[in-house]
């Protein structure tokens, strides 16, 4: 990877000073006030991209993974891992605010944080598969083997990511919206917000780009410290 | 600054030192324009203000990140180049 020069910093700031408007416009920006809902509908600006972002992480992994199993080359192992553990990152903290909003609108009154709603669920179970591509990686020693076997893997995790999170809650009940009998996001959604709305899933999905690369760096910054240090 | 002197006998508003007594009455003011602006749309701009503080930490921290990060490459660079010469 080529040192982190102008481009990178300039994207990243552009990215943090984006985020700062994305807040300001999530909280400042009136809203419909609809039922239950209230004021926690500015939850969209925040909570789904982090599904979002999560989905483009993956999606750069897998790429990565394809790569490594064509060229065979160290770094996009290396790639692989690391943007899946930002995307990781991010899915843990979807779900943690998805069970927060959920606990204050679809369960109001009902002192109810789980219950194992398809939607839910299933995104619990993608990360599952996920936590089992890192507890595959440290099982396996040899590191072209572990690269090899942990990039085939990979691409399985990611091909599951569309059916776990899009085909199966949209075929059982869910409170989510999208799910059956519930309409989706494009149907339900004033204009002002899908404009918050998708520069918010820009700008973290430019964040996760930023975590990624620092990442990736520091992990090639180790590996050069060890082979010199190393036999 | 000027310092003034504890108005002794107007004890139901400024007490000594300043402090403000469970037994005394607590001086209400009306809301400044700060106070407006916070406490409209049910407080909403409070969440912002933390929001943001917490925001602008994080980025502070990625740009440090980014720093200690170059600073590394530059002293492995430098080290290794010093300790292994290319064959």
């Amino acid at each position: 990877m080529p040192a982190s020069g102008k481009t990178y910093r300039r994207i990243r700031n552009l990215v943090l000073a984006w985020l700062t408007l994305v807040a300001l416009g999530g909280f400042l920006l009136d809203i419909p006030r609809i039922n239950i809902l209230e004021h926690t509908a500015r939850n969209l600006y925040f909570h789904v991209p982090m599904w979002f972002t999560m989905m483009a992480a993956f999606f750069v992994s897998a790429w990565r993974s394809g790569q490594y199993l064509s060229t065979r080359d160290a770094l996009r192992d290396t790639q692989a891992l690391e943007a899946a553990r930002v995307g990781a990152a991010f899915g843990v903290l979807g779900l943690a605010t998805g069970i927060v909003w959920a606990r204050f609108t679809w369960y109001v009154g009902q002192d109810i944080w789980w219950n194992f709603d398809p939607k839910q669920t299933m995104a619990a179970v993608q990360l599952l598969i996920y936590g089992a591509y890192f507890t595959l990686r440290s099982s396996v020693e040899e590191p072209e083997k572990r690269a090899r076997v942990a990039a085939a893997y990979n691409l399985f995790a990611a091909a599951c990511v569309p059916f776990l999170l899009y085909v199966l809650p949209r075929q059982m009940e869910s409170l989510h919206p999208g799910a059956e009998g519930n309409p989706a996001f494009s149907d339900i959604t004033h204009p002002t917000m899908r404009v918050v709305f998708y520069a918010a899933v820009l700008g973290f999905i430019g964040l996760f780009w930023v975590f990624y690369r620092q990442r990736v760096r520091l992990a090639l910054l180790k590996k050069r410290i060890d082979d010199a240090s190393g036999p | 600054m000027t310092i003034r002197p504890v108005q002794e006998t107007d004890t139901t508003y400024a007490a000594p030192y300043d402090s403000i007594w469970t037994s005394q009455e607590v001086p209400v003011q009306p809301p400044d324009a700060l106070e407006r602006t916070m406490l409209a749309q049910d407080k909403l701009y409070v969440v912002l203000a933390v929001v943001l503080i917490i925001w602008i930490g994080l980025a502070a921290f990625v740009l440090r990140t980014d720093r200690k990060i170059d600073r590394l490459e530059r002293k492995v660079d430098a080290r290794i180049s010093d300790e292994a010469p290319p064959e």
